[in-house]
């Protein structure tokens, strides 16, 4: 028995354990690998056509129309990037360092704001701001008399605009928890020498939290740079490309010719360089964070600025957030949803409203894609659990070298895109395994993506939970004879059971949300839900893909419930 | 266990055999009802998408007695369908579709990579379409089978393109009036056929779609027609044909659709059955219906096109209309595309240009 207690936590680590944790890190490996040997070949892959060769560098980093695909992307981000800290930002100060009122409500709406697809926002946006189709430039037109609508969304700006209203619920996630942190007594110590708040805000809390927000700019950036929902549904119809939507015309090309994987493989490996370089800027930010840290500790009890009558102002801000960000967009769809055919918003229009759409379903592809998702929203988050527990496991107890591999392994995929990941998985399908295992079409490819992509949040979280635990009690458990999963299952999952079913529910809701990878994996029997309406949006179907989506709604929103309450119960937040 | 799986593999061995002979309907239709289930795959804007395949498959199981299950998932483009098939097949992979729809270009890309299964269509369809000089709508190798014919034109929304602003000639969706305003494929629809020698050659469509590119605010699949009818766009130029737009019109959208003075191009709809299909007698029995004067009628109804070379057709009255005006006709026939070299290059071609603004 001490043995093997020693042999856990000195250096020697347990081989099965080894083995469940090396598991995600082998299939991220072959991953990252296909993409760079796709990226070395022309022809149609898998045939003997097939030859090795640098062309497809030369052939990506000497056409033009590549650089400005990378410099859309680049103000895409950006702008998302912005917008997400503009509105994020301000709100989650607003909640850790003020008297505002309403700060339940106020979590709720802006973590859950995240839990809303893209998808929804950027239909929604269509609707409201698109140059001709616009409500908002329909209005302008008629207000100014213009020719044209004065506002374009389907441009990479306008887009990053749209990105960014979807990141700012996670903008506000990631620098809450930085305010909460920061001790008051700098802030304190101004205005006892007569620093106005203003002043206070810009000479000493902005300076303090200059770590915390670096680091959720790089996050959010890395997300930014990959993201594929806004810019396809925005930027594809208006010839705005970006990487993502980039890759997947040449993954699925409208028009003549092969799928140019050889070319996806070099804008891949790219986007793993950028985003390797941007995962290790933001582990060294993270690192440098503590120079900033002013002693917390016990007794500790910020000070709140009183806001007074600004709290309308603050809660007039936050809803209009709340209303053109998710609110507007969902009625816009709810509008498309009931007209036969889509014309602009008006009274008159709406007299044609009808369940054409509803009645005329094709229900059993709605249900297939249903069954797919509730396939994945039950499998994936399991799975995550327990691979992220063993790799968590492990990091944090094991005092082996091996412990550092996985940390740098788990947090691998946040810093790769999930198309990478997706086309990855589809070639390997295809070329490699697809005669031996029968992984192409069937669910279980996008299962492994999504639990792959998802294994860095909730080791993650994982890690802090398990640190919080002395080994004290696993070391008791194990001197009263109980083995390593028993440890487990009646020790440490009692204790860390509120991160346990966070991170359970909020990957159940990611997934459930998800459409990159099942846009690129997605057949005919495994399409899931997003993919369904994401299909009849791009053949043009709006009003159909706007049904499809107020019913997924229908059934997001209970477990959206369950979120909020399980989140507002046990206070857990995503970081 | 091992029993099992002899069983099994006789079963199926079985079934590929009835397939291999199924050259009359009885024994299509019984091949057919083993499979139980026919996937179909393709744009929810062609062939009337969900709805139309649903109508087609219970239609088709009234008439032949039988209770096939149909699957329908929206797919992509016609080309690109064409190439997952043609992808799936050389992995070793079931096909996405168990019957194929498309057009001409994807028809060729699928028999020059010879994933087509050669059926004995000859044999079991009883009433013949007529054949119009060397086009035969049933392929002499039985890979493919013309179902459908679509008219190419331009689409228009009758909001704002009225009267004597609707195109009559190539030319005219050039007008500055449209700028910004219309649309065009990503796939240059009807303008590919333009740049033949037998239409107005390279030279010229390249210098015109050159023009349309600056001229256009963005692409559309062909049979999006709610994002004419929405006002997105006010103009596609040009169509893959004007088949959605009898449709929509049925609804009251406000949307047109003109063919131009220099003539036209035939968009065939062709059906194949892939190899790899998981239930190529459903797929027979889907193609046999299509072929049918029911079938027909139903395409008619759910997607606004049938085939001209019937008697009774509603696109051959629209079609002696363009002829009677002079214009040029084109059937776009796998054959005839295969007769120009150089005809995929210059698509791709034409389609760079129209993806660069």
């Amino acid at each position: 028995m001490t043995s093997r207690i020693r042999g856990l936590f000195s250096g020697g680590t347990s081989p099965a354990l080894l083995s469940l944790a090396a598991l995600p890190m082998a299939v991220i490996l072959v991953l990252v690998i296909a993409m760079f040997w796709v990226s070395v070949q022309k022809g149609a892959l898998g045939t003997p056509s097939a030859v090795y060769t640098l062309t497809n560098y030369s052939a990506v980093f000497g056409d033009p129309f590549v650089v400005s695909v990378v410099v859309n992307t680049l103000i895409f981000t950006i702008s998302a990037t912005l917008v997400a800290l503009a509105i994020g930002l301000p709100i989650a100060w607003l909640v850790e360092r003020t008297t505002l009122p309403g700060k339940t409500f106020l979590y709720a709406i802006m973590t859950l704001g995240l839990l809303i697809p893209g998808i929804y926002t950027a239909m929604g946006w269509t609707l409201i701001a698109h140059p001709r189709i616009g409500l908002l430039n329909r209005w302008l037109v008629d207000l100014f008399g213009l020719d044209d609508g004065p506002i374009n969304i389907a441009t990479p700006i306008g887009m990053g605009f749209v990105q960014g209203l979807s990141l700012a619920a996670l903008a506000f996630i990631l620098t809450s928890q930085m305010f909460r942190a920061m001790n008051p007594s700098l802030e304190e110590a101004a205005r006892v020498h007569g620093m106005g708040y203003g002043k206070i805000i810009r000479r000493v809390t902005l300076p303090l939290a200059r770590p915390g927000i670096l680091a959720a700019v790089i996050y959010i950036f890395t997300i930014g740079i990959a993201t594929f929902d806004i810019p396809a549904i925005l930027g594809l119809g208006n010839r705005v490309y970006l990487l993502s939507t980039f890759i997947y015309l040449k993954v699925h090309p409208q028009g003549a010719g092969l799928p140019e994987y050889g070319i996806t493989g070099v804008v891949g490996a790219f986007m793993i360089v950028v985003a390797g370089m941007l995962t290790l800027w933001y582990g060294q930010v993270l690192r440098q964070g503590h120079r900033f840290e002013v002693v917390t500790g016990k007794g500790y009890k910020p000070a709140l600025i009183p806001l007074g009558r600004w709290s309308i102002f603050a809660w007039a801000l936050i809803l209009g957030y709340a209303l053109i960000s998710k609110l507007i967009p969902l009625l816009l769809i709810a509008y498309a949803a009931l007209m036969p055919y889509f014309v602009p918003p008006s009274l008159e229009a709406m007299q044609q409203f009808s369940m054409t759409h509803f009645y005329g379903m094709d229900w059993e592809l709605v249900s297939r894609g249903l069954k797919n998702t509730v396939v994945l929203v039950a499998v994936v988050p399991l799975a995550v659990l327990l691979l992220a527990f063993t790799i968590s496991w492990l990091i944090v107890r094991s005092r082996s070298r091996v412990r550092y591999l996985l940390e740098f392994g788990a947090f691998l995929p946040q810093a790769l895109p999930e198309v990478i990941l997706a086309i990855g998985a589809l070639l390997l399908a295809l070329f490699v395994i697809g005669k031996n295992v029968p992984l192409y079409g069937s669910v279980w490819i996008i299962a492994i993506v999504y639990i792959v992509a998802r294994l860095a949040f909730a080791t993650r979280a994982l890690n802090g939970s398990l640190l919080q635990i002395h080994r004290e009690l696993e070391e008791a458990a194990f001197v009263s004879g109980l083995s390593t999963a028993r440890t487990a299952w009646r020790v440490l999952f009692p204790l860390i059971r509120p991160t346990l079913f966070s991170v359970w529910i909020w990957t159940a809701l990611l997934v459930y949300r998800e459409l990159t990878a099942a846009v690129f994996l997605a057949v005919h029997d495994n399409i899931t839900l997003p993919a369904v309406i994401w299909s009849y949006w791009f053949s043009g179907s709006i009003n159909k893909a706007s049904a499809v989506t107020l019913l997924m709604t229908l059934v997001l929103a209970p477990l959206i419930f369950i979120a909020w309450w399980f989140g507002r119960r046990s206070q857990v937040s995503l970081n | 266990m091992k029993v099992v799986r002899v069983l099994a593999g006789a079963l199926s061995l079985l079934t590929l055999a009835s397939y291999a002979r199924a050259a009359t309907l009885a024994e299509l239709i019984e091949g057919a009802k083993k499979e139980g289930v026919l996937r179909g795959q393709w744009g929810q804007a062609s062939f009337g998408g969900s709805e139309g395949f649903k109508e087609i498959v219970s239609a088709m199981n009234k008439k032949y007695k039988t209770d096939i299950k149909g699957q329908y998932t929206p797919g992509p483009d016609m080309q690109a369908l064409m190439l997952r098939v043609i992808q799936e097949n050389a992995a070793g992979q079931p096909a996405s579709t168990d019957v194929y729809l498309g057009n001409a270009q994807a028809m060729l890309d699928g028999l020059n990579a010879k994933v087509m299964r050669p059926t004995t269509y000859n044999q079991f369809i009883q009433d013949k379409p007529a054949t119009e000089g060397k086009f035969n709508p049933i392929a002499a190798d039985g890979t493919h089978v013309a179902f459908a014919t679509a008219v190419v034109g331009v689409q228009y929304n009758t909001n704002f393109v009225k009267g004597n602003d609707i195109p009559k000639k190539i030319e005219d969706v050039l007008n500055p009036k449209w700028k910004g305003k219309i649309a065009s494929t990503p796939y240059a629809a009807g303008i590919r056929e333009f740049a033949t020698p037998d239409f107005l050659g390279r030279e010229k469509v390249v210098d015109f779609t050159r023009k349309l590119s600056k001229q256009i605010a963005g692409l559309m699949r062909c049979g999006e027609v709610e994002r004419i009818t929405s006002g997105e766009f006010i103009m596609l130029a040009f169509t893959c044909g004007g088949n959605d737009v009898n449709v929509a019109r049925r609804t009251g959208a406000p949307v047109g659709h003109a063919v131009m003075e220099e003539g036209t191009v035939l968009h065939m709809r062709y059906a194949a059955i892939p190899k790899n299909s998981r239930s190529p007698n459903a797929a027979g029995l889907f193609i046999h219906f299509l072929m049918s004067a029911e079938g027909q009628e139903l395409l008619w109804r759910m997607d606004g096109l049938d085939l001209h070379l019937f008697p009774g057709s509603q696109t051959k009255r629209e079609l002696d209309r363009v002829r009677a005006a002079k214009g040029k006709v084109i059937i776009n026939s796998p054959e005839w595309l295969a007769s120009f070299k150089d005809y995929t290059a210059i698509q791709k071609e034409l389609e760079n240009i129209l993806r660069q603004k």
